[in-house]
């Protein structure tokens, strides 16, 4: 857009196309930097528990304390309050500012937050907790029973879409008899409420600082007062957080750390090298570094299925059955032999992750670990497909297609392309801008095969569920996009929630997947996995949650 | 100045009413056309239709698309632009806190661009023919022509990666408080790489466009009458012929000041510059409408002034111009 000198007139030309320049960077950035996940990915957040032990999670060593923690993250964190959103980038970073009622240890069992204790009632429908004593809010001001009723009330219930949709249908009430003490009451038995309290479902907020205002729009949403382990100091957007040690803190002795620090650096590369370069102390790897990462002395890698993106995540092909073929069992069944997953694993998640087994993740405790790998045979699909009377036309092909996909997941679609040709299908690939993909196939249910990466969550409840709900066919993210309806499959799901014991739960979810599999609604290809590199000296650190520094210390 | 000038002044200042008019509208229409709802983002993955339709209602979604149309209009010619949906914070003071990341990284672009674009030039143009020339001239296309946000994690790699000269990204050290000097000089080790990476094809640029204009004073009389009273080479370059090459390099500094306020996107991406490009992309990738509007206006609005700025400064520079 160079313009040499002419006369004068020349000029009036040149501002047309230079107002319209911004637009132009605007539609061609594409894949440099990471789109801060709101809904970029179904993410089911929750903190939940590592799939390897985190090698840094548990310390032997008497914790020392001092020093400042670098956490890199690739979006903005953008507004600072958790219970107003569901947003990845938010929780990540103000996790550390908050507490939940409840917190998730490692291998996901309830461990004591802002509850010291509870009790649940024979019949599942009453939970009550004790709160701890003495505990403050950053500003000074005790926090006390009417705080959780109201940001249950007043924040979470209106503005917390996970746990507005989970919580508010079947919750009759909370009562909050003292100071110390929450009631929560259900209309029906609802086992899964312990897992939907830690700091990213539902974190506390102050009622004395948000009652009576905008809570959208509340000034304190860009500078935080909490209860958790570390306390706001500064935020300089696009650039960084910064948070020092809470010294009131209510558990004693924590947090370590002097000072959290969050740096946002989009471009993976260069976080990357800023990590090795020693100026960040905590990267989330690329799949293509990780090979590379472990050779390297003098770093760790871990891994973990959770984080305050999302936990237990399964990248899922969608197949409409409101359209045919993909109404028939036979022919979706036929379709899933013909997908290659070892590929898959091997060229899309550099061997970071695992093929799917069923509609559970693996690594989730209701998964029945009975489950054999799917079968690969491009043969036995082709045979189905024949027997299924979908013969080939001329040119070899059956039936066609149209994929409805995000571009980040081109390289996936790709090879499922080549596996559907294989058997005579033809695939359409239309790749869409991820926001748009998504409402393509939820809102606007114009599409054969979709995808959405489904992240379980902690419980069934949360994050399975509504993958295969009849009720959940609705124009809405990550519901049941398939259309799918299986009445028997509604009542294991009902109960599933029904049932407070978990050892009676299991047995429930192990015939369900069974049920599942033997209808292949959907063809579940990758379980995801999150890498991601510290330094050795690094320790406590929990990164299947959002509060991951209150345990982090830093030998010497 | 003259009263002509002035009239010349007012009359294109008027002439960019009717202008930004027309960019509000396209404006307006681009960010409705572009597929995406913003709603979802804001309501996360399991809202309600009922949560969508409160929160359409709280942002005036719901309304039919001329009122908003109407609205946005009337609340432009008031400077206001609303709340950022991912901030919850009034757009101009989101916007505000960026400007001067962006101002610093694109005028140091400017200063390095402007200093060894045209004296590379000048040095490219005395040495036509040599090796030096030669060189000159090759750096500059290929500064020029290779991408920058390559060229930018290549610097990365090299200068702060593999030499530890620099650091690798940001704006500031996360790890010190510095303060006073301690901090600027902080910040401008900070600064460097990326300002170099932002004013690396405008150099080449600058460089063909000196070179090449004092090429085509050559021949010139004035030029054939300074050697003839016995100037020095030196002289005769940079006391003539750069004087009268300085018209085109003014026309594309112009051209460039109107992108100082957006930044350069993809510069900031690669090297974690908080600055505005940085924010605009992420308010089209997070479909936060009114920040984006805001930030596409503004840019606007800086080219359409920048560019009434250049024209008189053109007409100062040249006489011959005339203020028709």
């Amino acid at each position: 857009m160079v313009t040499l000198p002419q006369p004068r007139s020349a000029s009036r030309l040149r501002w047309g196309v230079f107002a319209l320049l911004p637009l132009l960077l605007v539609a061609c950035g594409d894949d440099s930097a990471t789109p801060p996940t709101a809904t970029g990915r179904a993410n089911t957040t929750g903190t939940t528990g590592t799939t390897e032990a985190s090698p840094v999670a548990s310390a032997t060593a008497a914790p020392q304390k001092g020093g400042t923690l670098v956490v890199s993250t690739a979006s903005d964190p953008g507004q600072l309050n958790p219970a107003i959103t569901t947003a990845g980038g938010t929780h990540f970073a103000a996790g550390s500012i908050y507490n939940g009622l409840v917190d998730l240890d490692k291998d996901f069992k309830p461990a004591p937050d802002l509850a010291e204790s509870w009790t649940v009632s024979a019949d599942g429908k009453s939970y009550t907790f004790k709160l701890v004593k003495g505990v403050k809010w950053h500003d000074g001001v005790p926090f006390t029973s009417a705080d959780v009723k109201f940001t249950f009330e007043e924040v979470l219930l209106k503005f917390h879409a996970r746990t507005k949709a989970g919580v508010e249908p079947v919750l009759a009430g909370i009562d909050t008899p003292d100071d110390l003490t929450v009631v929560f009451r259900f209309k029906t038995p609802y086992a899964p409420l312990l897992q939907q309290l830690n700091v990213i479902e539902a974190p506390i907020v102050a009622k004395h600082i948000y009652e009576g205002t905008d809570i959208q729009t509340n000034p304190a949403n860009l500078k935080p007062v909490g209860t958790g382990p570390f306390r706001f100091v500064e935020y300089k957007k696009g650039q960084q957080l910064t948070l020092e040690r809470n010294p009131d803190y209510f558990k004693p002795g924590l947090p370590y750390l002097d000072k959290l620090v969050f740096t946002i650096i989009p471009q993976d590369a260069t976080r990357v090298l800023a990590f090795e370069n020693n100026e960040v102390d905590y990267v989330v790897l690329p799949g293509s570094e990780v090979a590379r990462f472990e050779k390297l002395q003098s770093v760790v890698v871990g891994r973990s299925a959770a984080g305050s993106g999302g936990s237990f995540c399964v990248s899922t092909i969608i197949p409409n059955q409101d359209k045919a073929p993909l109404d028939r069992v036979d022919v979706r069944l036929a379709l899933n032999l013909a997908v290659d997953r070892p590929r898959m694993v091997k060229q899309i998640l550099f061997d970071e992750g695992e093929a799917a087994r069923g509609p559970i993740a693996s690594t989730l405790w209701a998964f029945d670990k009975s489950l054999p790998a799917f079968e690969y045979s491009a043969q036995k699909a082709n045979d189905a497909l024949d027997k299924a009377g979908l013969k080939r036309g001329s040119g070899g092909t059956r039936f066609k297609l149209t994929a409805v996909v995000p571009t980040t997941q081109s390289r996936l679609m790709e090879i499922l392309k080549e596996n559907f040709t294989a058997v005579g299908v033809d695939l359409d690939l239309k790749l869409l801008e991820v926001n748009e993909a998504n409402a393509t196939v939820f809102m606007k249910r114009d599409f054969d095969l979709g995808f959405a990466s489904y992240c379980n969550g902690p419980d069934p409840e949360i994050g399975v569920r509504r993958v295969y709900d009849s009720a959940n066919i609705k124009a809405v993210l990550f519901s049941n996009g398939a259309a799918y309806r299986n009445p028997k499959v509604d009542d294991l799901f009902n109960q599933g929630v029904a049932e407070v014991s978990r050892e009676k739960r299991i047995p429930i979810y192990a015939t369900l997947q069974k049920a599942l599999i033997a209808d292949m609604p959907y063809l579940w290809l990758l379980e995801t996995r999150n890498a991601y590199a510290i330094r050795p000296n690094l320790r406590g650190l929990r990164p299947w949650t959002s509060n991951l520094a209150e345990y982090a210390w830093i030998a010497k | 100045m003259d009263s002509r000038l002035a009239a010349y002044a007012t009359r294109r200042v008027i002439q960019a009413i009717p202008l930004m008019f027309v960019v509000l509208t396209i404006n307006f229409a681009l960010v409705h056309l572009a597929p995406g709802d913003p709603i979802t983002f804001l309501a996360g993955d399991q809202g309600s239709q009922q949560y969508f339709a409160e929160q359409r209602a709280k942002y005036g979604l719901d309304l039919p698309i001329y009122e908003q149309y109407g609205r946005y209009l009337l609340h432009a010619a008031r400077g206001d632009f609303g709340y950022s949906f991912s901030y919850g914070q009034g757009v101009f003071a989101v916007i505000l806190e960026r400007v001067s990341a962006t101002l610093l990284l694109m005028i140091t672009a400017q200063l390095f661009a402007v200093v060894l674009g045209v004296f590379g030039g000048v040095v490219a143009a005395r040495h036509r023919g040599g090796w030096a020339g030669t060189a000159i001239r090759t750096g500059a296309a290929l500064g020029y022509a290779l991408p920058v946000f390559w060229v930018g994690q290549l610097f990365i790699l090299f200068f702060a990666f593999r030499l530890d000269l620099f650091p690798t990204f940001g704006m500031e050290s996360p790890k010190s408080d510095y303060s006073g000097l301690r901090r600027l000089a902080d910040i401008g080790h900070h600064l460097f790489l990326p300002a170099l990476a932002v004013s690396l094809a405008e150099i080449g640029l600058l460089i063909r466009i000196t070179d090449a204009s004092l090429r085509d004073l050559e021949g010139a009389e004035f030029v054939r009458t300074a050697r003839a009273k016995g100037l020095g080479e030196r002289a005769v370059t940079y006391r003539h012929m750069l004087r009268n090459a300085l018209l085109p390099i003014v026309t594309v500094i112009g051209g460039r000041i109107g992108t100082l306020l957006t930044g350069a996107v993809l510069v900031e991406i690669v090297f974690a510059w908080p600055g505005l490009g940085r924010l605009l992309f992420q308010a089209a990738v997070t479909r936060d409408y009114p920040l984006l509007m805001a930030m596409v206006v503004i840019s606007s609005a800086s080219v359409v002034v920048a560019n009434i700025v250049t024209d008189i400064a053109y007409a100062l520079l040249d006489p011959r111009v005339t203020y028709g």
